[in-house]
């Protein structure tokens, strides 16, 4: 079981939390048991297995060729050996061949064999025993040579061919050379293939450690992160390899989590902080309703004052809400196709009777026919907060416009004011929730019109580029196509 | 109307079923999704009121399942603060109208006087009366009384919605969800300009304020009495 252990203690069976509690406990020391626990290191036991098979056939391969080959090469010189006496003594029978045999036989080699039989068995010449008279290739086993005749080298390859007065000629070799071959054969085998193993161990072993070293560092690092240490990155080496990628990975995740988390931290201090005037004002409200309201009429005054102090804090909250979940990409599942021209066109509609009443002029210069991929219900909230902002924010007599047009990049909308604008350090700033120019804080509003504009233009994979129309502000996003 | 509440929260159950009552209508409270869908479907109901989060069986779940029944009752769906996109959620499993809690009780009655009065006036009218103010649907054209009143399309839609709910408050909301399409509250006097804009238009001279400013509601278009 031990051995299924994957190095991250991600056996399947494992819940999240078993997971978390291994990650917190964490391993240690890299000792031996460990070593043979980890993936790698299986794997190098796998392939050394394979190696060592793959050595064995290949001797086996090569063993057989040789034989077969030395056999060839026997019987080759055997049959030249037959052939060269048969013809020396034609026609000078059996007592010409044992005249040419007998002192081949007496000079013959060791290891090389000589008989000539006649019909009845009987040994004419030749340096071995009689032998029952079998035609082609046979071999022979020299008696004696007790148990190494075992051996295949030892044994005596032959041809025997039938000769003149129904005698017989038998001329072998043994094949000391064969067998010496096959054991240098075998033998250098042997040490190859305990070089190969220990090789594949030994580097498996390197190996493995190198990537259980790596993983470690993955593991410690998210170990720190559990223990709080959000900051934390996994250090990429730069090889570009699988590690790196991962590690890529897990640090675009952690950076999606730390500034997922931060955005919550300073939702709750931004609600916090934003929320306690209104809320107190409510309070004093009521308290001083409660003290000074003589008449039903101005217990209801304080009444309806005290609801529109709990609507505008309820507006916050919504804001808020709308924004965090835009942010979590909760919507982009409900996007369609949409004419934005059209939309754009009834926003300017819209507002064109605001500006109006303000003594302001909203002008449109849209092009017809864009199409775009989006929300039908937050694009428009979109570009009214964008138009309501300059509205808001511009004295009489201004002009503001909208313009769309299509661009290679995507679809340009430009939201183009000629008001106060805004001062070039502050314009990341305004993006900010709650954040508001020192010269707004005396107008109502929540402080989060641009940033819930900022939020659905994320959505739509853009952003709202602030720069200075001088005069005034221009708001321009880039919907990509 | 007769009005099935189905809303898990004691208190605001009972905050929506007193003030409506109130109001003249008769409030039944159903606290799950089972129970709302069980008395939903035995009794004959005017109007059904639905929390979209329900215990047991969940608001949407239970209109989806009476709508694939065939009942057809008009449906206002009740929904939490922030829901982006509850809104078509609820809509399509066959709402037909949508309030965010916490809502002004005031949205409330005249969302639930428009819901009761669709049931009555489904048949097609082609003009709209409001003393002598008249609109022509078909000629898409607009009189009061002999003055023929130049409108634009989006005045025009306004002038409709709020003449098809003649003698009904009609809210802000209500307005904007309707003739604009924008689900969402605009910073600015967006809805008041254009009535604005409207009224002046379709004043004659002399004749009396067909469009009233309701305080704390929204407005209302009545013949003077």
């Amino acid at each position: 079981m031990l051995l299924f252990r994957h190095p991250l203690g991600l056996r399947h069976r494992f819940g999240p939390r078993r997971l978390l509690d291994l990650i917190k406990t964490g391993h240690a020391s890299l000792g031996m048991p460990r070593l043979l626990r980890t993936t790698s290191f299986r794997m190098t036991l796998l392939y050394a297995g394979l190696f060592t098979v793959s050595v064995l056939l290949l001797l086996a391969v090569i063993l057989w060729f040789s034989t077969a080959y030395i056999a060839e090469q026997i019987d080759r010189t055997v049959f030249n050996e037959i052939v060269e006496i048969v013809t020396e003594t034609e026609g000078r029978g059996l007592q010409g061949l044992r005249d040419a045999v007998s002192p081949l036989a007496e000079k013959a080699p060791p290891g090389v064999y000589y008989l000539l039989q006649d019909n009845a068995g009987t040994v004419l010449a030749g340096n071995m025993p009689r032998v029952k008279p079998v035609l082609g290739v046979w071999t022979w086993a020299p008696p004696g040579t007790g148990k190494r005749i075992e051996r295949a080298g030892r044994i005596v390859r032959g041809r025997g061919v039938p000769v003149a007065e129904g005698g017989y000629l038998f001329v072998g070799l043994d094949g000391f050379e064969l067998g010496e071959m096959q054991e240098t054969i075998t033998r250098s085998f042997v040490v190859i293939l305990a070089a190969t193993i220990m090789l594949a161990l030994a580097g498996g072993a390197v190996m493995s450690l190198g990537l259980q070293r790596r993983v470690e560092a993955i593991s410690r690092t998210s170990r720190d992160i559990v223990a709080g240490d959000l900051g934390r990155r996994i250090a990429i080496r730069g090889t570009d390899d699988e590690f790196d990628h991962l590690a890529a990975s897990l640090n675009a995740m952690l950076d999606r989590i730390e500034s997922l988390m931060q955005g919550l931290r300073e939702v709750s201090s931004d609600i916090a902080h934003d929320l306690r005037t209104p809320l107190s004002r409510l309070r004093q409200r009521l308290e001083l309703a409660r003290r000074r309201a003589l008449s039903v009429e101005t217990l209801h005054e304080a009444l309806d004052a005290s609801i529109a102090d709990v609507d505008a804090i309820l507006d916050t909250f919504g804001a808020l809400l709308r924004i965090a979940q835009i942010e979590a990409h909760t919507k982009a599942a409900g996007f369609a196709e949409l004419d934005m021209s059209e939309m754009l066109q009834a926003m300017v509609e819209a507002y064109q009777t605001v500006a109006e009443e303000r003594g302001q002029m909203l002008a449109g210069d849209i092009e017809a026919g864009l199409w775009l991929v989006g929300d039908r219900e937050l694009l428009p909230q979109l570009f009214s907060n964008l138009i309501e902002n300059a509205i808001r924010h511009c004295p009489s007599g201004a002009r503001i416009e909208l313009a769309a047009h299509l661009r290679a990049g995507g679809i340009e909308v430009d939201v183009a004011d000629d008001g106060p604008g805004i001062p070039a350090d502050l314009t990341e700033k305004v993006l900010q929730r709650f954040f508001r120019l020192e010269r707004s804080r005396t107008t109502p509003g929540t402080g989060l019109g641009l940033s819930l504009a900022a939020a659905i233009a994320g959505l739509h994979r853009t952003r709202l580029d602030l720069s200075d129309n001088r005069p005034g502000l221009r708001i321009r996003l880039l919907f990509p196509r | 109307m007769k009005i099935l509440l189905m809303e898990d929260e004691r208190e605001t159950a009972g905050y929506v079923a007193q003030g409506l009552q109130e109001e003249g209508h008769l409030l039944s409270v159903a606290e799950d999704g089972r129970d709302g869908l069980f008395r939903a479907t035995g009794e004959d109901w005017d109007l059904l009121i639905v929390d979209r989060m329900l215990p047991v069986l969940d608001g949407v779940a239970v209109v989806r399942t009476l709508r694939a029944g065939n009942i057809m009752t008009p449906v206002l769906f009740l929904t939490t603060l922030g829901g982006v996109g509850d809104r078509v959620v609820g809509l399509n499993a066959g709402g037909d109208d949508y309030l965010v809690k916490p809502f002004a009780f005031a949205e409330l009655v005249a969302r639930v006087t428009a819901l009761g009065r669709r049931r009555t006036t489904m048949a097609a009218e082609t003009v709209l009366r409001v003393a002598d103010l008249e609109m022509d649907l078909l000629g898409r054209t607009v009189r009061r009384g002999k003055q023929p009143v130049e409108l634009q399309p989006r005045e025009f839609r306004l002038l409709e919605y709020l003449m098809r709910h003649a003698g009904e408050v009609v809210t802000r909301t209500m307005l904007l969800e309707n003739v604009w399409d924008f689900h969402f509250d605009p910073r600015t006097n967006l809805v008041e300009s254009h009535i604005s804009r409207l009224r002046s238009k379709i004043a004659g001279q002399d004749a009396p304020e067909l469009i009233n400013t309701v305080r704390g509601a929204g407005y209302c278009i009545r013949a003077p009495v």
